[in-house]
């Protein structure tokens, strides 16, 4: 106890770094369970028969049967990929409710990306363009005007359009 | 603005009316899927009738009509008489089957279906839906055309006419002839 009451800052510092532990222990990565990889493959395939439902989401029929298929496939230790191939080998690319980046459904990310960069150009250009200068009068009007000025100028008249 | 950016509007646009009027023409009843085009996979599936399994072996020189349905779905019973009258025409040949696969749907509901309706070509239940999901069924009635080379030729969403059977089978087996 004396040592504590000597050194205070030392068990602040060893209480901080033991909240930081527990912290950390109980914020670690946690092995997924088969249940919760059928929900995370079925989440990401569209049920066929839905409007903009997951597999995972839907209660179709249809949709049940294909997360009875997902179950039976982590079962049998198939990769994600393999399952969601094997959804695509029989619905297209369609089947997965984001499209993978290399394909036509991939557009949908790249086109956002592709107008921003096209808009930063136009903008770009526009500020680094120099402002249009008005073509010089020609030599006769130029010489009118200056005589006008002149003697305006010579009257001590306020100089006014339109006269 | 400049030239090449009024190049590159103009295109784009351009691109936009292509693509929508492909789409436009695009037949709605034709969806493209993974399956159209590939290799059919075989199956083995329990006859309706009771009478043991029954294997569906694409690839084996005959053309292959498989009609999927159910007892509950009123375009399958809307087409069900074009179909009774094309396997009445092509029963005898022996390059073309017909496979009925019950999708979704109680045994004892597709047996009565099948029995009232005059279905008389193999008719099996596909109880799990795996065969509906290998040949990427949307919703019944959907019907596929294989190939006498195993490939899925061509698939028909929602009731189907004689005609398109008929040209369906037909272009088949003069592709298998030539």
């Amino acid at each position: 106890m004396n040592a504590m009451k000597r050194h205070p800052r030392v068990l602040i510092a060893m209480a901080i770094v033991a909240v930081a532990l527990a912290v950390g222990w109980s914020a670690r990565p946690q092995p997924e369970t088969s249940a919760e990889r059928v929900d995370r493959i079925t989440s990401e395939l569209r049920c066929v028969v839905c409007q903009g439902l997951s597999v995972k989401d839907s209660p179709a029929e249809s949709a049940r049967q294909m997360r009875d298929l997902v179950v039976q496939r982590v079962a049998e230790g198939k990769t994600d990929q393999q399952i969601v191939d094997e959804f695509r080998a029989s619905y297209g690319d369609w089947v997965v409710l984001t499209p993978p980046l290399v394909s036509w459904g991939g557009l949908v990310w790249l086109v956002p990306f592709a107008a921003l960069i096209a808009g930063v150009a136009v903008a770009l250009r526009r500020m680094r363009s120099s402002p249009q200068t008005l073509p010089e009068p020609p030599p006769a009007e130029l010489a009118a005007l200056r005589e006008r000025v002149a003697r305006e100028e010579a009257l001590d008249l306020p100089i006014t359009e339109g006269r | 603005m400049p030239r090449w950016l009024r190049l590159v509007v103009v295109a784009g646009i351009a691109a936009l009316v292509v693509v929508l009027g492909l789409a436009f023409r695009h037949d709605p009843q034709d969806i493209k899927t993974g399956t159209v085009g590939k290799p059919a996979a075989a199956f083995t599936l329990q006859k309706l009738d009771g009478s043991g399994p029954l294997t569906v072996t694409p690839g084996d020189g005959k053309v292959v009509v498989i009609n999927f349905f159910a007892s509950w779905c009123i375009p399958c019973k809307q087409e069900n008489p074009a179909l009774v009258r094309m396997y009445e025409r092509y029963r005898s040949s022996p390059d073309v089957v017909f496979v009925g696969v019950l999708y979704q749907d109680s045994l004892e509901s597709g047996l009565a279906y099948v029995r009232d309706n005059g279905v008389t070509w193999s008719t099996v239940n596909d109880d799990q839906g795996r065969v509906a999901f290998q040949f990427g069924v949307f919703g019944i009635p959907e019907t596929y055309f294989i190939g006498p080379d195993g490939v899925i030729a061509g698939r028909h969403i929602g009731p189907i006419d004689e005609q398109t059977l008929a040209t369906g089978i037909d272009d088949l087996r003069a592709k298998a002839k030539r």
